[in-house]
């Protein structure tokens, strides 16, 4: 990789939500001219697209784009499941800083209907792994919390509290699904769904869509005064390690470290954070593997309020997955939005103070990305 | 559902999924989880694979792995998800097998809310449903040694 930096020139979101008279290409769309009127472009300036969805895939990339303008782009659907879209600012980043492009854009979209998703079983095959009743994605994260409540002493308060601070946050974000704060009680009584993860420790089903568009340094100088710089990324997919199940999904302490590395920061330089919260154990587990605390400190780092918005390590500050939503496809790409709101000094009544350095991690059954952005 | 010792039943018992785990053919056999063994690294792998992720070995042999083992980690469903044949409360496991191999699957009938990490458990097979034939499917489950 050379030294050139890449810049994010504009981002968009339509309001996670349910759109049951929307098409997804309508929702893509939306997010798409919102982010080129938020980068002051036209989309004839797109040199290449990516497309990030987990359902219904085959060519939706070239009917989203399409919505926006025919110049032939090249446009290439990205599939991770929950890790998509920030895969595709990650592509978008390598053609950039290679000099391939001066201006990529990434559209998310998912509209994915209300109930449970399945997924996230281990070993054996996918049928029997639903007959057995395996295939349960919060099982995941509860066997994920459950391990690190016996090594470590995890309190299921400490998780709960995850959630406490993202409602909070969502009732400060226009754009999250839920505004609406939950207290510690009202989550730990919510229907328990796979010990020790309860309904509201769930994120929610979601449409909605995500639009970014990255480019060069130098047509950056042309179009903005304040730019944000993504400086770093890496992506990744699972590590086998011997004796372990194989519960996460990708090395998410190796690929923070290299994004360290490559960038020159370290953990304590972070100033805000998007992580990955599908369940409420992805920030206890998350805070630990991204270096802001200690192996075994995430639940305590939690419940004493290091990652609330006035803390010393804000994360999720739009509401996170719990509560600004998850339409899969569409959830990196409002992390980078969030990310380079806060970085602008543009996130209104949850804005931290002065922050300088972001760190972005999305993981999902197709792999782990994590990126650092600066300003 | 009553649980079922499938070598109660030599006959007419058939597996949920084949190449998973072995129906015991004579009294002496016990249930065993089918897995693969690295012939050059000794690594073990369920459910059987053909390239060793410890070594990288092409090959693998098969090898049967009759347990005990203990809870690695666990979660208890509260919710039957959809499809399932196993009916909510009942915990799934995540068991190291002394060849350090770890096998998902869920635990036989107990008191969901007395299973802790490390506890100790044995293989079984039981039934989870008859099929159109009559024959008893089996899956194989853990249960607890207390």
């Amino acid at each position: 990789m050379s030294d050139s930096r890449v810049v994010v020139l504009g981002v968009g979101l339509v309001r996670f939500g349910r759109y049951p008279d929307k098409s997804p290409e309508d929702l893509g769309r939306e997010a798409g001219l919102a982010a080129l009127e938020d980068a002051g472009i036209d989309f004839k300036e797109v040199q290449a697209g990516f497309h990030a969805r987990v359902q219904n895939v085959v060519a939706a990339g070239t009917s989203t784009f399409g919505q926006l303008g025919q110049y032939g782009i090249p446009v290439t659907n990205v599939e991770l499941a929950c890790a998509s879209s920030s895969r595709g600012a990650l592509l978008s980043a390598d053609l950039i800083r290679g000099g391939l492009y001066d201006v990529c854009m990434v559209i998310g979209v998912e509209k994915m209907g209300r109930g449970m998703l399945g997924g996230g079983g281990v070993g054996g095959g996918g049928a029997y792994q639903v007959q057995m009743g395996m295939f349960l994605m919060p099982g995941l994260y509860a066997m994920m919390a459950q391990r690190h409540m016996h090594l470590y002493g995890t309190k299921r308060e400490h998780f709960a509290q995850v959630s406490v601070k993202s409602h909070r946050n969502g009732v400060l974000n226009p754009n999250a699904q839920y505004q609406k704060e939950l207290t510690l009680e009202e989550i730990l009584e919510s229907r328990m769904i796979a010990d020790p993860i309860t309904l509201y420790q769930c994120c929610p089903t979601t449409d909605g869509a995500s639009a970014v568009i990255l480019c060069s340094e130098k047509y950056a100088r042309q179009h903005t005064t304040k730019p944000v710089y993504l400086t770093a990324w890496a992506g990744g997919t699972p590590m086998y390690v011997s004796g372990e199940a194989e519960l996460s999904e990708g090395p998410n302490a190796v690929l923070a470290r290299k994004v360290y590395e490559a960038s020159g920061l370290g953990p304590e330089d972070v100033d805000v954070v998007q992580l990955h919260d599908a369940f409420s154990p992805g920030e206890v587990l998350g805070v630990e593997e991204l270096g802001f605390c200690k192996h075994g400190e995430g639940g305590p780092f939690v419940w004493e309020g290091n990652t609330e918005i006035s803390g010393k390590k804000p994360v999720n500050t739009d509401g996170g997955l719990l509560s600004r939503g998850h339409p899969m496809g569409a959830t990196g790409g409002a992390m980078i939005t969030e990310i380079t709101r806060q970085l602008r000094g543009e996130a209104g009544p949850r804005q931290v103070k002065d922050p300088k350095v972001a760190l972005l991690h999305n993981a999902g059954l197709g792999g782990v990305n994590v990126m650092a952005f600066q300003v | 559902m009553t649980a079922t010792q499938a070598d109660d039943k030599p006959k007419g018992v058939v597996p949920l999924r084949e190449g998973l785990f072995r129906i015991p053919k004579s009294p002496g056999e016990k249930p065993a989880v089918i897995a693969s063994r690295c012939p050059r690294c000794g690594e073990h792998f369920f459910p059987k694979r053909v390239v060793c992720l410890a070594c990288g070995q092409v090959g693998l042999e098969e090898a049967y792995l009759t347990g005990p083992g203990k809870i690695w980690t666990f979660t208890i469903a509260r919710d039957t998800p959809p499809g399932s044949l196993i009916q909510a409360p009942y915990v799934i496991a995540q068991v190291q097998l002394p060849e350090k191999v770890i096998v998902g699957s869920v635990l036989s009938d107990c008191d969901v809310d007395s299973v802790r990490v490390d506890m100790p458990v044995r293989l079984v097979l039981e039934k989870v449903k008859q099929d159109e034939e009559g024959n008893d499917v089996v899956a194989l489950k853990f249960r607890l040694m207390q």
